[in-house]
């Protein structure tokens, strides 16, 4: 930190402290500026961290302004910035996505960026200022620095751009804007529509020894333009592939992205992130690769349930439709044959078939999550129980994995809502999305992994699961119904269900009774015939079966113990007897 | 050293708005006063889309909301007049243990006056205002009427707030060196006042402020 003074270093103890004010400036006034206007550049997304190391904590006590752990990106400041002469200029941007229509028929439309504020911090240096200079000035300007950053804490709040902040921070992507931030110590000046939009506001300077340290501000008054407010009263759009035929890869990147992504994180280049530092100078190269590893880490952290959505994007407008195309497709226990048609009848007939209330031994199968739009009430059972084993039965059968997908994509809008939604992020989102996610990547054939994806965010909901038990629980939805799994033939086996061998067994007795008619009439001498009978039944039903013939001897032993009965009966009186006999 | 008084720009509150108001105002004061260390807490206005910071101590936070309780009981007692609140900081000077007096001087060098306009009588089951704005009222003129006394509160509240921070920056030079503790750093005292409609008092410290002479009260 060299600093060229022409004027005499008398006091070199008095110089370093000044260089050192001035750039523990520089970071905490780029910490303040961040810290409420980027969600995501907190390291662990709480505030007033305690459990600082004890030179993190050292560093926050800097101006007697303890914000906590400072995000990880600032550190390389420190390598960028040597220079504490140049401006550090920062740019609070908000990206939105512009519906085009007018595009490939894609109906994705272009990131809009706009600088909503641009904060200039500076070391001023004059000589002028020297004049004045007494021992220990470096006192008075740390008490000043000490106000103004104070002030500087409260105008970040009061700004129109905190408002965005918050909503952003609160709703995450269902908001349909982003808010990014570059530092550079220089930029391009605004153009004069944009200057006329912005309103200057500037902090009274303090005075150090060689100089004078700066803050001031541009910021847009109104962002009413934005349009902030209404993102979640988006009207919904009907994405005509979103079921998705074969034909459709629901994980295709979308080239026309400008803005780094959950996707640019894993596969493009850091260039191309808005997180960016272009110091313009030489320092360039050697800081934008600790700077983007860092803020890749704390993106993989923060936007992994979105990285593998379909329209998987920090930002996007994409969030809302998709998330009304659950709210406002019609009661969904009509809708899954709607995500299902592309498979065919098949699945419809099946769903109609498969309507007897069964209970099911695993709770975690009874709330799929393309059923159950209101995340608030994990409780809610729209479908009967059966539904996702349906949707196993056709992944099975290889109907349609499309449906499949769909199923997927849905889930994954869902976490991704969800996850972002809790804004500092919820562990117990992270993990069915991680989960999905996982699952996801292979999308040839882990069904079971489907079946996780419609099954963990009641497992997220539920608060109680980490990874692993999620693990256990998705291994318990595969084996939860034993007698479904291999029964593809017949479409009785939830009927089977009420009483093992329950058709076959209604088939003997009606056999039985037949042969108890048959015998009934053809023989008053009961005794000598039932035996004749007998035989004759059961050769009849050995002809059916073993198992038949079994239930045959049952129905001749009952036999026997009825015409023992009828005996009884007969010794009372004759002709009740004989009507008894033939009403049989 | 100087005293430097800063006065608010003067609020139009319902009696219900008071609390938040003033909880607002002296927080952020504070906030810029608290000169040793503190761990800044953002609060939310109910009543409004603002948000203010506090020093994080819970001693000061309390002290606070005891002075707006009694401030409200006060402009209970004292309807139909403007009231005010002066939060004062100061230096202890020569502390004079003498055996018939304990004299301790208290050397201001900052006054805040902020004047609340209470337009609301504070008893609502008597459902008399003299503003006659009933909140019984049913109908839209009468909401339509509120949101616009709502809206236009908010942007006067936004306005002295970015007083206070213009106040903080321009005047650095008079406050005395930071004590090495945490939180609040410098003495103060909160007193309550009110004067009546014709705003007597009001009026001579703008005519002082105007001629731009700070005054030395202690």
């Amino acid at each position: 930190m060299d600093l060229q003074y022409n004027s005499s270093n008398n006091n070199p103890n008095e110089h370093g402290r000044n260089d050192q004010i001035v750039s523990q400036f520089l970071l905490k006034t780029l910490h303040i500026v961040l810290e409420s206007r980027v969600p995501y550049i907190r390291p662990n997304g709480c505030r007033g961290n305690l459990s600082l190391g004890s030179q993190a904590r050292k560093s926050d006590k800097w101006f007697n302004l303890a914000l906590g752990e400072r995000p990880t990106a600032l550190d390389s400041l420190n390598f960028w910035h040597r220079n504490l002469m140049e401006p550090m200029i920062i740019d609070i941007i908000l990206v939105q996505e512009m519906p085009d229509l007018v595009q490939n028929g894609s109906g994705y439309g272009a990131l809009v960026e706009t600088v909503i504020e641009r904060w200039v911090v500076q070391y001023e240096y004059s000589r002028a200022s020297q004049s004045h200079q007494s021992s220990e000035s470096y006192k008075r300007t740390y008490k000043k620095s000490i106000i103004l950053l104070r002030s500087l804490y409260s105008m970040m709040r009061l700004l129109p751009a905190y408002r965005a902040y918050r909503k952003l921070s609160s709703k995450g992507k269902a908001c349909g804007f982003d808010i990014v931030y570059k530092v550079s110590s220089f930029s391009a000046p605004f153009t004069r529509s944009e200057e006329q939009a912005m309103k200057p506001y500037s902090f009274i300077p303090v005075e150090a020894q060689h100089g004078r340290l700066s803050v001031s501000v541009k910021y847009r008054e109104s962002l009413s333009d934005f349009n902030l407010e209404t993102s979640a009263s988006l009207p919904p759009e009907i994405i005509t592939d979103y079921v998705g035929s074969p034909a459709t890869d629901p994980f295709r990147a979308f080239p026309d992205h400008k803005a780094a992504t959950s996707f640019p994180v894993r596969e493009i280049p850091p260039p191309q992130r808005p997180h960016s530092w272009s110091s313009g100078g030489p320092f360039m190269y050697n800081q934008s690769p600790p700077a983007h590893h860092s803020s890749s880490g704390r993106y993989d952290l923060s936007f992994s349930p979105t990285s593998y959505d379909v329209y998987g994007q920090r930002t996007q407008n994409y969030r809302p439709p998709t998330h009304h195309s659950f709210d406002d497709s019609p009661p969904f226990s009509p809708s899954p044959p709607t995500y299902l048609s592309s498979g065919g009848n098949y699945m419809q007939s099946r769903l109609r078939s498969e309507t007897a209330p069964v209970s099911i031994p695993n709770p975690f199968i009874t709330t799929p999550r393309y059923l159950s739009p209101n995340l608030s009430d994990p409780n809610r059972h729209s479908l009967p129980p059966m539904l996702p084993r349906s949707t196993r039965y056709e992944v099975s059968s290889h109907e349609s994995p499309s449906a499949i997908r769909s199923l997927k994509k849905s889930e994954m809008s869902r976490v991704g809502d969800l996850s972002s939604a809790s804004g500092s992020g919820s562990a117990n989102h992270y993990s069915p999305s991680h989960k999905v996610s996982r699952d996801n990547k292979d999308d040839s054939g882990r069904f079971s992994g489907l079946l996780s994806s419609s099954g963990s965010p009641r497992v997220g909901f539920s608060r109680s699961s980490s990874r692993l038990s999620l693990q256990d629980e998705l291994d318990d939805i595969d084996f939860s119904c034993p007698f479904i799994v291999d029964d593809v033939d017949t479409c009785d086996s939830p009927v089977s269900q009420s009483g093992v061998g329950g058709k076959q067994g209604k088939k003997s007795q009606d056999a039985a009774v037949g042969a108890l008619v048959r015998m009934l009439r053809t023989a008053p001498p009961l005794r000598q015939d039932s035996s004749c009978c007998s035989d004759h039944v059961e050769s009849q039903s050995n002809s059916s079966g073993l198992f038949m013939s079994r239930k045959t001897s049952d129905a001749l032993e009952e036999l026997k113990a009825y015409t023992g009965i009828k005996h009884l009966i007969l010794s009372k009186s004759k002709d009740t007897k004989q009507q008894h006999l033939y009403t049989l | 050293m100087n005293c430097e008084v800063c006065q608010l720009k003067e609020l139009d509150v319902e009696y219900f708005e008071i609390g938040e108001v003033l909880r607002c105002i002296l927080h952020t004061i504070f906030f810029h006063r608290a000169l040793g260390l503190v761990r800044p807490k953002d609060v939310d206005l109910e009543l409004f889309e603002i948000t203010y910071v506090q020093c994080g101590d819970a001693e000061l936070e309390k002290k606070v909301d005891e002075k707006i309780d009694q401030f409200i009981d006060r402009v209970e007692k004292h309807p139909n007049k403007k009231n005010q609140i002066c939060l004062s900081f100061f230096e202890v000077k020569n502390k004079q243990a003498t055996w018939f007096t304990h004299k301790v001087e208290h050397l201001y060098w900052e006054q805040w006056y902020i004047n609340l306009n209470v337009a609301q009588h504070p008893k609502p089951q008597s459902g008399k205002s003299h503003h006659s704005k009933l909140v019984l009222d049913p109908g839209e003129s009468a909401s339509d009427e509120r949101n616009a006394r709502r809206a236009t509160l908010e942007s006067s509240l936004h306005e002295v707030l970015f007083q206070i921070i213009k106040f903080v920056n321009e005047k650095k030079d008079h406050i005395p060196p930071i004590p090495n503790m945490e939180g609040v750093s410098f003495p103060y005292e909160i007193t309550i006042s009110s004067s009546s409609d014709s705003a007597f008092g009001m009026d001579m410290f703008k005519r002082m402020l105007q001629t731009g002479q700070p005054t030395m009260l202690s």
